[in-house]
């Protein structure tokens, strides 16, 4: 297969991704259970045992998600953190993501290799659907904040689309638009605020993004509510303001430097070279095949400094199809999220009693 | 703003409610054994006892059976009231705030203290569903034959978060019983009570199960199975989250005897929690994952298995690692010890239930009072641990709910 520039990183087949992800995946188990003790006990406990044969990607072992909320993982000793990344939960605990500096320099080179597949090399001028409020703050801002952060390294010129009220500023956009709109230009922002500040605003005033291309992340759960899907998103932002390229992607913390986009085809989601997902029965957690909703694992060879190569997530996705789309693997779709369990013991606190 | 529930009436205010519920009802003040209460009581536990609400929740069939002629009976009968130069007498008012999630703590607590002739009140969560729903129906059913003084000194109600409720109420009580969780006592706390008004509070238990190995072998194989079924009540009734649910299971005996009962026994579980249709969801397996990978993370747990979602087992790597947290519905930690002594220092204040199969009631004794009250309020057989009784906590609830005059003539 021949590899082309305009698909960036998004080139190898199924089969070629197979054999090139899993030795490395394998290296990267032995690689974490030797220097982390936590790592290494899970494993040990899980049957796991060192040297053990990997046929397949779905056979390697997986953490759930949250244990980087509950415990320390990490293969890099003290003095080599160079940065610790954190997300914060619903439930108000947080992730710890430990990098060295070879690990934050390698996350931030393989994103900016993503994104440019939709991009180019060239930085384009921005427009954020956000306020610069949220990033106003620097010692604490939210994973929303870093978010915005991270994909302004891929802008220029940037103007924000909400004033610090968390208003559409019209001006703003108009401004933008007059200087910008006639050659490409970057739109970021999470998607829940993009469909609510954005598209209401160009479709009621009419404003051109043709020029535009789209990327957003954040999740549907909101936009469900009001019956808005991926499909009509993208619908309704080509026929009311004629923005036809639009990328929505699928990452998080414990996968730093991955993401996982939407091709040009609209509809699905793409793994880069480097990463895979793969769809689990949640009751027997074997591999689903394409058409069967399940529980998204996600693999990865970035994780250098912490265990995050293999990872059961809390959210619930399908694989479409593998090679039948627009970049080669599987594409695939996140449907939701799995909701958190509760007990109902008699240790729950009785909050509005405690009134 | 009260929402009464039981009676149902019209929406009040904590001065209204506590004016009519501490008024001199019909016939004279309560007494302790009360026939008007005896007799609501009665009747209320009949309609309980129905097929299609025993059948449909079976606590309230555990629950009406509790309620029984005979049961009320032998509950009053333990005071041996009126004996020896003393006389127990009723608290006056009683405010319960029950747990929110187990459906049923509130009618046993609400129960024994109108036995003991007390007004109540009872603060029911405006999240109650299901089983609760059900016993306040049944409870406004039963009324039309009720004696007025019934309706009058019995109150259920919810309320939304409001301080100024909570705080009122406290302070017009003379008795304030505290179910639930360590912030609900700690936050219902904050609100002071009157000088002679005290509390009785139900705070975080955890529980765990031992079983004598010895015993195991010897037992029949319909014993085995017997056993295997009322572990399995124990563990996933409450989806293995209440104060008594075993969390740990110590095999008492020889290593290698002890691994033996344990294949034997962990065999028999998943057909039985399979057979009882208790399952496991996406959410519910992925909380465990997190639960026991985390143990293991921890170097608590050597090993993690799972015998399908349901049933999670995690091997301590040793018996002072005994887990008191829920680790989700159907977490076995298992741990094995030469005899129950080895158990004494590892008891805590916060242990509530030992869950036992095949020791004897000597051997048992012997272990309470090494423990010397290290902690531990009740020993049950596998099967039992859910089951409410008249002593719960360490704490006789008739007693409690009750004060004792005596008589030196």
């Amino acid at each position: 297969m021949t590899t082309t520039v305009a698909d960036g990183v998004f080139t190898l087949s199924q089969s070629e991704k197979q054999s090139l992800l899993l030795p490395e995946l394998v290296r990267l188990t032995e690689h974490h259970r030797n220097h982390g003790e936590a790592y290494a006990r899970i494993l040990s406990a899980t049957g796991h045992v060192s040297g053990r044969e990997y046929r397949e990607e779905a056979d390697l072992p997986w953490l759930p998600v949250r244990l980087f909320k509950t415990q320390v993982l990490k293969s890099i000793s003290d003095d080599e953190v160079f940065k610790v990344l954190t997300s914060s939960g619903t439930t108000g605990d947080v992730s710890r993501i430990f990098l060295d500096k070879e690990a934050a320099a390698a996350q931030t080179r393989m994103l900016s290799k993503t994104i440019q597949t939709v991009l180019g090399k060239q930085r384009l001028p921005m427009l954020v659907v956000d306020t610069t409020a949220i990033i106003k703050d620097r010692k604490s801002f939210s994973a929303r904040g870093a978010g915005v952060l991270g994909m302004m390294n891929f802008g220029r010129d940037h103007v924000w689309a909400l004033d610090a009220e968390q208003q559409p500023d019209l001006e703003a956009i108009r401004g933008f638009l007059a200087k910008h709109g006639d050659q490409p230009f970057l739109i970021f922002g999470f998607t829940f605020m993009v469909w609510l500040y954005l598209y209401e605003l160009a479709r009621d005033h009419k404003l051109d993004l043709s020029n535009g291309i789209l990327v957003h992340s954040g999740g549907w759960k909101k936009l469900i509510d009001r019956s808005v899907d991926n499909a009509e998103f993208r619908r309704a932002f080509a026929a009311d303001t004629g923005l036809t390229r639009i990328h929505n992607f699928y990452g998080m913390v414990e996968q730093i430097g991955v993401v996982y986009l939407e091709g040009a085809d609209g509809n699905s989601l793409y793994c880069p070279d480097f990463a895979d997902v793969i769809i689990r029965d949640p009751q027997t957690w074997a591999e689903l095949p394409p058409g069967q909703p399940g529980l998204v694992q996600v693999l990865s060879t970035l994780p250098e400094s912490y265990p995050g190569h293999s990872l059961l997530t809390e959210d619930l996705g399908v694989v479409h199809g593998v090679d039948d789309g627009h970049w080669p693997g599987k594409r695939f779709s996140i449907l939701g999220r799995l909701p958190r369990a509760e007990a109902r013991g008699c240790s729950d606190t009785f909050s509005a009693g405690a009134a | 703003m009260l929402t009464p529930r039981f009676p149902a009436a019209a929406n009040t205010t904590p001065d209204e409610l506590l004016a009519s519920v501490t008024t001199e009802p019909t016939d004279g003040r309560l007494t302790v054994g009360d026939d008007r209460v005896r007799d609501f009581l009665i009747a209320f536990s009949r309609q309980l006892l129905r097929p299609e609400i025993a059948r449909r929740f079976p606590e309230l069939g555990s629950l009406g059976f509790f309620l029984r002629r005979g049961e009320i009976a032998k509950s009053v009968e333990r005071l041996h009231d009126g004996s020896a130069g003393s006389r127990f007498v009723p608290r006056g008012l009683v405010l319960h705030f029950p747990p929110a999630n187990v459906d049923t703590i509130f009618v046993y607590s609400w129960a024994m203290s109108a036995l003991a002739g007390n007004s109540n009140i009872v603060r029911i969560s405006n999240r109650s569903a299901g089983a609760a729903e059900v016993v306040i129906e049944t409870l406004n059913a039963t009324l039309a034959d009720a004696h007025p003084a019934i309706a009058q000194t019995q109150r259920m109600v919810t309320y939304d978060r409001d301080d100024t409720i909570t705080a009122s109420l406290s302070l017009a009580c003379d008795l304030r019983v505290i179910w639930g969780g360590d912030r609900s006592v700690i936050d219902i706390r904050r609100h002071p009570l009157a000088p002679l008004a005290r509390d009785l509070a139900f705070p975080d238990r955890s529980s765990f199960a031992a079983l004598s190995v010895p015993a195991w072998q010897a037992a029949e194989p319909t014993a085995k199975r017997q056993a295997v079924e009322g572990f399995a009540n124990d563990v996933y009734w409450f989806d293995q989250a209440a104060c008594s649910s075993p969390r740990a299971l110590f095999w008492v005996g020889e290593p290698d005897a002890a691994t033996a009962a344990r294949e034997e026994f962990m065999a028999l579980l998943p057909g039985i929690v399979a057979g009882r249709g208790w399952q496991v969801d996406a959410a519910m397996a992925v909380e465990k994952h997190v639960a026991t990978y985390g143990l293991a993370a921890e170097g608590v747990a050597s090993r993690v298995r799972f015998s399908g979602n349901a049933v999670a087992e995690v091997d301590l790597v040793s018996p002072e690692d005994m887990q008191r947290r829920w680790l989700g519905a159907g977490t076995i930690c298992h741990s094995t010890v030469g005899s129950l002594a080895d158990l004494v220092p590892l008891v805590r204040r916060k242990d509530q239930t030992l869950t036992q199969f095949g020791f004897s009631a000597q051997e048992l004794d012997t272990f309470v009072a090494e423990v010397a009250g290290r902690g531990i309020d009740r020993i049950v057989p596998f099967g039992s641990a859910l089951t409410f009784a008249g002593v719960w906590d360490g704490y006789d609830l008739l007693r409690e709910f009750t004060r004792q005059t005596t008589i030196w003539v």
